[in-house]
């Protein structure tokens, strides 16, 4: 596994490509895509460490692609960023495991915390002592 | 969304329009229990009163006719007996054996045992007096009855009863005279006629009753025993229509009249109806006064139970109402919770996209030549500042999910004292330097309760930061708790201004607010939070100034659960 693999899932490509751009730039093997089959897809073709998951596309509902993102890859850590209101979905998400949840709009820094701290607390994932991403500079 | 205030009849209707619906079912009440009680009493009475006194009209009627009848009958005997013993006095006797001095005497005293007979005269053909016995001699003497009324009516008729008069002797009397068959010489004899009066005095009728005997003209034969001497102008008019056994009746008097003496005369009895019906007008009286009180007690029970039933009546309408009105406010709420979120989600994206691109753009710029790009510090300065503007926004965005939010969440077991304290801690700092003292007046008997902790806390933050930004500087907040009716109270008081009418009615709405940067979020998320757990939260203003929020919570029952 790929473990600086991260996979973005969300519907509008503007959030998604500043995004991938400046998670690559940081060093991680980034790919975004936008929609819920394509997500699955992307999945099946490579590992990732660490999926950030919309809870609304066009095609799949987030909670689908998260539960069969768990079961046939348990040690993907998915966190769920959507811009979306309720607080139950973020409590299915987690009851599905996921390990945040979070609300759009999210400041860049704290999404690196939370990646980062996905990783960490995941069995999978060291992924940020192999990177080093918290002390990569940033330049 | 439906509002219920369309589908709900009759929970559009304010109080004022209740009230005089109330005010028109008593009016109704009233008038139903008059009629249906009340008017039947008087009716009955009415019709019981009229049926007696006709009753009482009738009886009397007939009483009085038979009684006329039988004493008519008794005068009309006497005088036929008197008329027949003077018959047969000039039948058995010769005129010349009667004119022999004492023979009329003698036939005088065994005639005049009972004092009936004053005198006794014997008259020739042609009027001289041929002989008398009696106390009236020296007067009579010599006296010629030719040119006499009464002779000539005798002289024709062969028999003559007068009407009566006093005569010489100023005591009652009438004349009978009866001639012989050939008419040359006649017996005329005075009879008393105060016996007509002790006839007639038994059979007065009534304690206003009176009896007398009249003439043709009209005039009183015997002494009325009311002291009357003439028939009024009405009677005698009344009395003259009909000379047979008759009874008529005048508003006040009801008379009874039979004919005697050949219909010369009239017999009268005279009942005064008002006297006789006394008694019975007394009764009636006290009858009336105790419908009267009857009708008053139905009209007061009746009253009485309908107040009671309406106060009853409007009682379940209020609460109803005020019902209605909660359920209209958490579905406007939960409309506007809807909104929110949904505002919120379609900003939320955006903010986001707005947010990256900035901060793509500003790590991109680190790759540029500082010194070909002159403006670089301001470009920096607009990123960063379209990246605090964002955050600005977001906290907006992440309040109004908060407020669509307060209707979810998760429980625990709290103590409610210990909330409040831990609570109170965040605002510790901001009340020193405010100068605001915090007292607390906490039950320590309050039992922990399931509920959702977070929640709660988020809605005491809003209740003492309200509190301390009407206070401003220097006050005081109280924070009570206890236990009343097996529900946790939490009251939270500030030595503020208090709240005006128009915040009191409003203060729970989304968006309603007084505060210059207020968003006026914080309280209708309390309120839905609050609601959410089973409880209630109320504002008011305290006695002496300054606002309350009470909060209750329900301790024994679950809180409600989540309706999806």
């Amino acid at each position: 596994m790929n473990l600086s693999a991260i996979l973005i899932v969300d519907d509008e490509p503007e959030f998604v490509s500043p995004l991938v751009r400046r998670l690559r730039k940081r060093g991680f093997d980034c790919q975004g895509v936008l929609d819920g089959v394509s997500a699955l897809a992307a999945l099946r073709e490579n590992s990732f460490a660490v999926v950030l998951l919309d809870m609304r596309l066009p095609d799949l509902d987030g909670v689908s692609v998260l539960r069969e993102i768990k079961k046939n890859w348990p040690a993907t850590e998915v966190l769920i960023l959507s811009g979306h209101a309720s607080i139950r979905d973020g409590e299915e998400g987690l009851r599905q495991g996921a390990s945040d949840y979070l609300i759009k709009p999210v400041e860049f820094e704290t999404l690196l915390e939370k990646i980062r701290a996905a990783n960490v607390g995941s069995p999978a994932g060291l992924l940020t002592q192999d990177n080093n991403i918290n002390v990569l500079p940033n330049t | 969304m439906k509002l219920y205030s369309a589908t709900i009849p009759g929970a559009a209707l304010n109080i004022r329009s209740r009230e005089a619906y109330y005010a028109g079912q008593k009016q109704l009440f009233a008038v139903v229990v008059i009629l249906v009680a009340i008017v039947p009493l008087v009716f009955i009475s009415w019709t019981a009163a009229r049926f007696y006194q006709n009753s009482w009209l009738a009886k009397t009627s007939a009483e009085m006719q038979s009684l006329a009848e039988s004493r008519g009958e008794l005068i009309d005997l006497f005088l036929n007996n008197q008329e027949n013993l003077l018959a047969g006095l000039v039948e058995l006797y010769e005129p010349a054996w009667l004119a022999a001095p004492g023979n009329l005497e003698k036939l005088f005293a065994a005639m005049n045992r009972d004092g009936v007979i004053v005198d006794l005269g014997l008259i020739a053909g042609d009027g001289a007096h041929l002989g008398y016995t009696g106390p009236y001699a020296e007067h009579l003497k010599g006296k010629n009855y030719a040119t006499a009324k009464w002779f000539a009516e005798v002289m024709e008729n062969g028999r003559y009863v007068s009407d009566v008069f006093s005569g010489y002797r100023g005591v009652p009397h009438i004349i009978v005279a009866v001639t012989d068959p050939g008419r040359t010489w006649l017996l005329r004899a005075t009879i008393n006629s105060e016996l007509f009066n002790a006839l007639l005095a038994s059979a007065e009728v009534g304690p206003g009753g009176d009896a007398f005997i009249i003439n043709r003209n009209g005039e009183m034969q015997t002494p009325s025993r009311l002291g009357s001497t003439a028939l009024s102008a009405e009677e005698k008019s009344l009395l003259a229509t009909d000379r047979a056994l008759a009874v008529h009746q005048s508003p006040d008097y009801l008379y009874a009249a039979a004919a005697i003496k050949n219909s010369d005369w009239l017999l009268v009895l005279k009942t005064d109806i008002n006297s006789s019906l006394a008694d019975f007008y007394r009764a009636k009286k006290r009858d009336n006064l105790i419908i009267l009180a009857a009708a008053l007690l139905i009209l007061a029970v009746a009253t009485i139970l309908m107040r009671s039933m309406m106060n009853r009546v409007e009682g379940a309408d209020r609460q109803r109402m005020q019902l209605y009105d909660r359920i209209r406010h958490s579905e406007k709420m939960a409309l506007i919770g809807r909104m929110a979120a949904s505002v919120a989600h379609e900003i939320n994206n955006p903010l986001q996209i707005i947010g990256d691109q900035a901060g793509w753009l500003d790590e991109l710029l680190d790759e540029e030549k500082p010194e070909a790009l002159k403006n670089s510090a301001e470009y920096r300065t607009a990123f960063q500042k379209i990246r605090a503007q964002v955050k600005r926004a977001s906290t907006i965005t992440h309040r109004l999910l908060g407020f669509s939010r307060s209707t979810e969440g998760t429980k625990s077991r709290v103590g409610i004292n210990a909330l409040l304290e831990d609570t109170v801690s965040f605002l510790e700092k901001e009340a020193r330097n405010h100068r605001i003292a915090i007292r607390r007046n906490l039950d320590p008997a309050l039992p922990d309760i399931t509920t959702d902790s977070a929640q709660l806390q988020q809605v005491f933050l809003n209740i003492l930061n309200n509190a301390f930004d009407a206070i401003g500087k220097e006050g005081a907040v109280t924070i009570s708790t206890s236990l009343t009716r097996g529900q946790i109270r939490v009251e939270i008081a500030d030595s503020g201004p208090g709240l005006s009418p128009e915040a009191l009615g409003k203060i729970f709405e989304p968006f309603f607010t007084t505060k210059q940067a207020g968003t006026g979020i914080g309280l209708s998320i309390s309120y839905n939070i609050v609601e959410r757990l089973g409880g209630a939260i109320e504002a008011r203003n305290g006695k002496t100034g300054g606002g309350i929020f009470t909060v209750t919570l329900p301790v024994g029952d679950r809180p409600k659960e989540d309706t999806p």
